[in-house]
């Protein structure tokens, strides 16, 4: 009987691939009995589908049937009869617009006929309407934004059901359509929110306005692009008392300080908070009610911009280059200075450059593992020992190779760590005889290496969200800061540094110190983090502001679109480490942002092919960086005898001993310095 | 005499000319994100393109399977590494665009196309990680480019092909130490074998056990300065872990599988243990093994049924097997390390071998006359020469 089904089978498919395709496709059809269903989440329906010929005569032709999307629908069995002819029992595991497809089987792909039936499988019902804060006590003349949410009965939340707001009493206080109560005069409203049969209300007071007087004032009448200026709004009553509960709008505007057609660009949020990103005179207003109140300011252009001069560049001519690091010499090597560069897509080499001379920085020694490319390069605090990381080992049995650096102009393979890395090392760091090494995309383990020819195991941070993946970890002062696409950046307490009075400025701006001391290398816990819903998180970078009481994670973008690399960096306020908020980003948008390093006020952005970017993050971050004047220099390192070249693609960046020191993907090691020779002064 | 010499020649340059072929081979270039496509003349091998592939310009994506689809109009990737998904990318033959892809499980490798359902069935290897967990066999309707359903298998799931009819499907488990029969309509699997020859299936699942061959780096027992966090750390990390890495393997750790072009017998390549099986679709069992070089790793029989053609991973060779006799009939030594996969001409003649090489070593492909066992021809591709596929012969 199977002999004879098979036979049937190729023989049909032979005999249909072997007819006119055009006429095929014009005469076959597939019919669905019913054609449609509407099922609910869990249940059963039937269906009889038949693929037959322009007579309606059975095809005498199987095909297969399959639920779309995938995992939506069950569908048994997942293939007709031979004749062409299907009993297909479909169960629902998912709301929505379903379809069941189907499609003749044949070996010439244009003799394929497809089919569609349509299954609807509603949402489940509707459960609640939940008001986000509401205010209860509003003042006439005055707009009240209500923000709500939507539950099923499975308590998922249903972003597509549009409630619809009223009012009970529109001569008192009625809606617009953007969610907006507007009080009209004095009284009580039921607010009534809706959607399908679910209903929610709430009782709103609506007062008469005391506001008789607005005021707003600001610590500053001038101040320079990007610095981040207070506006506060102070509301009286006919008695000039203070009140405090009635909602004021702000808003800006203004003139350009040059050009025809400049827009006098700023921003200014909710609580009054104004940056500007052009020069110009710029006017703030806060509005209660029928009252308003103004204040104008000055901004001036921030003229932080320095001069970049070369000092060293080390060509790599035969490779793509990838990570650095800098490091004092040690021992014997004392009072020098010494780097290490990796290699992308090569032959497993890294290279150390004596760059005690940076004007005369020069190779002094490669090693080579079994590897294509070595990522990352990393050194220990003691000048001891290094990193690198192995991709593209022969037997792909990739990892991390530990080096004796002591004397770096002979360096020594002491240990290779490959277990359970088949997929490769991509990112490692070194921190307190630990290495943390970033591998199969998946997750980082902690191996001691105490003694360096014996690394063990110890702990591993893995996430369990589904399809998670991690690509750099970064640990300072005990607390390992983690990039990991789309579940964000991640503070995990892998041995945070306990109070002294060495580190009390550190811990008590950092919040997550504060909270730390739950976790070790073999037992990292997580203390915070944040999601990125671009799912773009690669390199993260802790920034303790020198001029402000903020703390910043900043988080680096990777990503390309047709146009090649892009992305920014963004600035991730965890001053309140529970509420996290993203107020700042800085974004080059022609190039694509990679790793990068802060030291002191300073944002160092390695930035692909848009060069090295040195960005000026001093003070309170909001808004555009990029727009608001903050690059002090940006740096194009092109060299025609580069791997690639004329062509900078900027790796990674390290700011050492007053220079800045960066790698090239295409074209090797660089050193530069700022310099300040702006003749317009700095503002 | 002379102008009658002449006509002669001019005769046989003439018929030489319309008799040759071209063939055409597409070989991935897993370190390089690169697609070659090589044009075979008979007697030069010639890379008429480097494709680029994937997204990334900065990250090795690693494309790593190739397919040709039947009719030769497309031809189709499997790119290893995403976020951390990989994708299976469609291209169309001749001008090489993209023209879609869909993302599917972690590490998408080897891949075949039914004859019978025209659909793609793709293992998604999971080659990174503990080794611990099943994976499974993709199945992915190329005309939308969207995956129709997912098969879970073995542990990292390996070789992709189909008996000529189009109606099974096989793929082994390299962890697992299993092939797998799915029925490419009902898509379920329908029958499974232990690759062990049948002499060792007895110790089949006791032979190996991963603490003793990949942690031995892990001496954490003997470290006396290990400091209390790590010792706690290690107690609180990870029975889970250790756990795992306690799992027993089998020792053959199969690799590949290919059905002989009469559809009775399979052949699979088992890697650990350095032989090829051969196994009886209808008997389901084994019923040859051939002993072979070191770390043999992918295969492929010749459309006459006469040779069956193995790739030494760890010899750096590739031997030539008569499947009438069993006996190898010619070992050839490759231009690198690391021997990769192989693909023979519709017509027999000619086995096309990828090879990988290390590090920054080009790879290639090298080409072995079956009628003379002798290697003809060699180019030069990009990094870790991988996947090879074939797509056509002109005269």
């Amino acid at each position: 009987m199977k002999k004879l089904y098979i036979l049937i089978l190729i023989a049909f498919s032979i005999g249909f691939g072997q007819e006119n395709s055009e006429k095929k496709e014009a005469k076959h059809s597939f019919i669905f009995e019913p054609d449609s269903l509407f099922l609910n989440i869990g249940e059963t329906g039937t269906v009889t589908i038949k693929f037959v010929d322009e007579d309606g005569n059975l095809a005498n032709n199987p095909f297969y049937v399959y639920g779309r999307p995938r995992r939506a629908l069950e569908s048994k069995p997942r293939i007709s009869d031979s004749t062409g002819v299907a009993v297909v029992t479909i169960k629902a595991f998912k709301p929505g617009k379903l379809n069941l497809s189907v499609r003749s089987i044949s070996q010439k792909r244009e003799d394929r006929v497809m089919g569609n039936m349509p299954i609807e499988v509603p949402f489940p019902p509707l459960d609640r309407i939940v008001f986000n804060d509401p205010i209860l006590n509003v003042y006439v003349g005055t707009y009240v934004n209500y923000k709500t949410e939507v539950f099923d009965k499975a308590n998922l939340k249903r972003t597509e059901s549009k409630v619809l707001l009223s009012s009970s009493n529109s001569d008192v206080a009625e809606f617009d359509s953007y969610g907006n109560l507007v009080a009209k005069k004095s009284g009580k409203i039921t607010l009534i929110a809706s959607v399908d049969d679910i209903k929610e209300s709430l009782n709103i007071k609506v007062s008469k306005n005391p506001v008789r007087k607005i005021s707003v004032s600001a610590d500053k009448d001038k101040i320079r692009t990007g610095d981040v200026l207070q506006f506060n709004a102070k509301v009286m009553n006919r008695a000039n008392k203070v009140i405090k509960d009635v909602p004021v709008t702000f808003s800006y505007s203004g003139r350009a300080e040059y050009g025809i057609g400049l827009p006098a660009s700023a921003l200014i949020n909710k609580d009054g908070k104004f940056v500007a990103e052009t020069p110009g005179v710029f006017t703030v207003i806060a509005q209660s009610g029928r009252f308003s109140a103004r204040k104008t300011i000055e901004v001036v252009q921030r003229n932080v911009r320095k001069e970049v001069k070369i000092v060293g560049h080390g060509t790599v001519s035969n490779v793509n280059t990838s990570d650095l690091w800098v490091w004092p010499g040690i021992g014997k090597h004392k009072g020098k200075d010494f780097a290490a560069t990796g290699t992308w897509s090569a032959n497993g080499e890294a290279y150390f450059w004596d760059v005690t001379e940076p004007e005369n920085m020069y190779i002094i020694d490669t090693v080579t593992v079994d590897a294509r490319t070595v990522n990352d390069v990393k050194v220990s605090e003691n000048g001891e020992v290094a990193v690198i990381t192995r991709e593209g080992a022969s037997n792909r049995k990739n990892g991390f190779v530990v080096l004796d650096i002591r004397d770096p102009f002979n360096v020594k393979i002491t240990a290779e760590f490959n277990d359970d890395m088949t997929g490769g090392v991509h990112n490692v760091f070194i921190y307190d005889n630990h290495v943390y090494a970033v591998n199969n995309g998946r997750k980082y383990d902690v191996i001691n290496i105490e003694d360096p020819s014996n690394p063990f195991r110890v702990g591993r941070y893995e996430l369990s969200t589904p399809g998670h993946g991690v690509h750099d970890v970064w640990v300072i002062d005990g607390l390992a800061y983690s990039s990991n696409w789309a579940d964000g950046v991640h503070v995990v307490d892998v041995g945070g540094v306990k109070f002294s009075e060495k580190n009390r400025s550190n811990i008590q701006y950092n919040p997550f110190l504060a909270m730390a001391g739950q976790g070790s290398p073999g037992n990292p816990v997580k203390l915070g983090g944040m999601a990125d819903p671009n799912g773009h998180n690669h390199a993260a970078f802790p920034f303790i502001s020198q001029s402000s009481d903020k703390f910043y994670l900043i988080t680096g973008d990777e990503y390309g679109d047709q146009f090649g690399m892009a992305g920014g960096y963004h600035f991730l306020d965890f001053t309140d480490p529970k509420e996290p908020k993203e107020t700042a980003v800085y974004q080059v948008p022609e190039a694509g942002s990679h790793n990068h390093w802060v030291h002191g006020d300073t944002l160092f952005a390695s930035y692909y092919q848009g060069g090295l970017r040195v960005v000026d993050i001093s003070g309170e971050l909001m808004g555009d960086i990029y727009a608001q004047g903050r690059e002090i220099a940006f740096f194009m390192s092109s060299d025609p005898e580069g791997f690639v070249a004329n062509r900078p693609n900027v790796w990674g960046t390290m700011p050492y001993k007053g220079l800045i020191y960066f790698s090239d993907m295409n074209n090797g090691l660089w050193a530069i310095k700022l310099v300040d020779n702006n003749p317009m002064g700095t503002n | 005499m002379k102008r009658l010499f002449l006509l002669v020649l001019i005769i046989i340059i003439g018929v030489s000319g319309l008799s040759a072929k071209d063939y055409y081979i597409y070989c991935t270039a897993e370190s390089e994100d690169e697609v070659a496509l090589i044009r075979f003349d008979g007697k030069t091998a010639h890379v008429e393109k480097r494709i680029p592939v994937g997204v990334w310009p900065v990250e090795i994506e690693g494309p790593h399977g190739i397919t040709v689809s039947p009719d030769g109009d497309y031809w189709y990737l499997s790119m290893a590494h995403g976020l951390p998904y990989g994708h299976l990318y469609k291209y169309k033959t001749g001008t090489d665009e993209m023209v879609d892809r869909v993302e599917l499980g972690l590490f998408p490798a080897t891949m075949g196309i039914s004859n019978a359902t025209g659909l793609i069935y793709i293992v998604n290897f999971n080659l990174h990680g503990g080794h611990t967990e099943p994976s499974t066999v993709s199945i992915v309707d190329p005309e939308e480019m969207i995956e129709i359903d997912r098969v879970e298998t073995g542990i990292m799931p390996h070789g992709s092909r189909l008996l000529n009819n189009g109606l099974k499907h096989y793929s082994v488990a390299m962890m697992s130490g299993m092939l797998y029969e799915i029925d490419a309509m009902t898509m379920q699997i329908t029958r499974t074998i232990s690759t062990a020859p049948p002499n060792k299936k007895m110790n089949a699942h006791s032979g190996h056990n991963m603490k003793k061959m990949d942690h031995s780096n892990m001496k954490m027992g003997k470290n006396k300065r290990m400091s209390n966090k790590d010792k706690k750390g290690i107690a609180a990390m990870g029975k889970m872990a250790m756990a795992k890495m306690d799992h027993k393997m089998p020792p053959e750790k199969p690799t590949w599988v290919y059905p002989h072009p009469n559809d009775n017998l399979i052949y699979v390549v088992n890697n650990g243990t350095d032989n090829v099986v051969e196994i009886d679709v209808k008997k389901w069992e084994v019923v040859r093994t051939f002993k072979t070089d070191k770390a043999p790793y992918n295969c492929e029989v010749s459309q006459d049924g006469k040779y069956l053609v193995v790739t030494y991973k760890g010899a750096a060779k590739t031997g030539v097997w008569d499947l009438k006799t069993g006996k190898e009939v010619a070992k050839l030594k490759n231009s690198r390390k690391v021997t990769h996969g192989v693909v023979i001409s519709p017509d027999s003649r000619y086995a096309f071998v990828s090879v990988e090489g290390i590090g920054k070593e080009p790879g290639a492909v090298e080409v072995i006359d079956l009628h003379n066992l002798e290697k003809v021809a060699i180019a030069e591709i990009g990094k870790q020469a991988g996947g090879i596929t074939f797509w056509k012969m002109t005269d």
